[in-house]
């Protein structure tokens, strides 16, 4: 609550007019405030006139109604990434190594979790549902102000981003010199786990490149997945401690050649 | 997403966080969406804010205010909008850290003492699109202040934190945006009202 200290001049009595006329003042300033109103025929006027104003507003002034079509734009943010193509819920593909005593308590745990999805996405190959998620992650960045998080063409600015925010280094290839420059990073959620994204520029094209851990992976040459779908390329790679991803709406050739280009640099570092 | 903490980001937080999202977001998009519309001008961009402004939300979940959800939200949508005008409009923009330019601006008071005058007519008479241009117009730094007081209805304590200020400032910044609203609908426009 706001109390007079002097008044001393007109424009702190205004400003405490102004407190006034939003109720902003406690019980002894408002005495106060009143008691001067009273005697004073120009603050008086003041007050009417903020009264004045403050009504008009309130009932012409009306607040802006989000649409339909925004509020579930919104609503889809927090939805699973995905599930805008009406799959699975992703999760994150079981190693294969794991023991079955382990397959059976993530299995329990899924099911403590109530969620139907969840167990039935474990029991398939995942790689269908990480595609989708993947695609929506890529389109979602596409559709905000800005498809990074971190924008920095250098790859000594991303990495240490990606260390402090997750705690995970990714390889980050400089590739400016074969037409696909860096543009920043971003971190996505794919099944539950926090992944770095990083995001390269091609023309007027953005390339995604989805980073998920895998401990003890190395490039063995071939792809472990390449598909196109709703018009975007995907081409899947086992690397240093991660598989990769990179989706991208480019013509299947373009996004090879990235790829290629990328596992050549990643070979050499 | 809570970021950083890789470890602990299971199924359960995402579920939460979703849950958090909806009850914490969704309430307050047409405050969202009416704080963005008078920072940005017009509604298409103040959609994009907010969709921005979402998912930055969404991000930073794990650091909602639990007392004052709205409050923290609409901290994320003025930070994003001002964030998006620099990037989109920079001329919009006036970035001043001094005070002064704002602070020093008039605040008078008319010298006439009779509240009846046409003045006081006029203001009461004033319909929504001259409202409207009297207070697009404002400075933004006034403009943003005004708004979250008549339109969204914070208080001086609330506006304070989202604007970043100290209290005094949004007082004095307020009076002075009102005190600007009066003359250019009583002065600006008193011709037309006063055929009426």
């Amino acid at each position: 609550m706001i109390k007079p200290q002097s008044w001393s001049s007109r424009e702190e009595a205004l400003l405490l007019v102004n407190a006034y006329v939003d109720g902003e003042l406690d019980a002894a300033a408002t005495v106060e405030v009143e008691r001067r109103m009273n005697a004073d025929a120009t603050l008086r006027a003041e007050y009417e006139r903020l009264l004045g104003l403050r009504k008009t507003i309130a009932s012409r002034v009306m607040k802006d109604k989000a649409s339909d079509a925004l509020r579930a734009r919104i609503a889809a943010i927090a939805e699973p990434a995905g599930s805008t193509n009406v799959r699975p819920l992703p999760v994150r593909r079981a190693p294969r190594h794991f023991e079955w005593q382990q397959m059976a308590a993530a299995a329990l745990i899924a099911c403590f979790l109530g969620s139907g999805a969840t167990y039935l996405a474990l029991q398939q190959s995942g790689s269908a549902g990480d595609v989708a998620a993947i695609i929506a992650d890529h389109q979602r960045s596409l559709l905000a102000a800005t498809p990074v998080d971190v924008v920095s063409t250098d790859r000594h600015t991303v990495k240490p981003w990606f260390d402090a925010k997750l705690a995970l280094s990714p390889h980050i290839i400089d590739l400016t010199s074969s037409g696909f420059p860096l543009y920043g990073g971003r971190v996505e959620v794919l099944g539950g786990q926090a992944v770095p994204v990083l995001v390269y520029k091609h023309r007027a094209h953005l390339i995604s490149v989805v980073a998920v851990p895998k401990p003890g992976g190395s490039d063995d040459g071939g792809f472990a997945l390449a598909t196109t779908r709703d018009g975007y390329v995907v081409r899947s790679w086992r690397g240093r401690d991660f598989t990769y991803y990179a989706i991208a709406d480019l013509p299947p050739e373009d996004l090879d050649s990235f790829v290629a280009a990328w596992r050549k640099q990643a070979a050499a570092e | 997403m809570r970021l950083g903490n890789i470890g602990q980001l299971g199924e359960r937080d995402t579920m939460d966080e979703q849950q958090l999202f909806r009850e914490i977001v969704l309430p307050y998009l047409d405050d969202a969406l009416s704080l963005a519309r008078w920072l940005t001008g017009n509604i298409s961009d103040a959609e994009d804010v907010v969709q921005e402004a979402s998912i930055r939300a969404f991000r930073a979940i794990g650091s909602v205010r639990q007392n004052n959800p709205r409050g923290w939200l609409l901290v994320i949508v003025r930070n994003t909008a001002f964030t998006w005008l620099a990037k989109n409009r920079p001329k919009a923009v006036v970035v001043t850290d001094d005070e002064r330019i704002f602070e020093q601006a008039s605040l008078e008071m008319t010298d006439r003492a009779d509240a009846s005058t046409p003045e006081a007519v006029v203001i009461a008479q004033a319909d929504a699109d001259q409202l409207q241009r009297a207070i697009a117009a404002l400075p933004m730094a006034f403009r943003e202040v005004l708004v979250l007081r008549e339109i969204e209805g914070m208080s001086y304590r609330e506006i304070a934190d989202i604007v970043d200020v100290p209290v005094g400032t949004v007082m004095s910044r307020l009076a002075r945006a009102r005190s600007q609203l009066i003359q250019r609908i009583s002065i600006g426009e008193g011709g037309k009202a006063g055929a009426a």
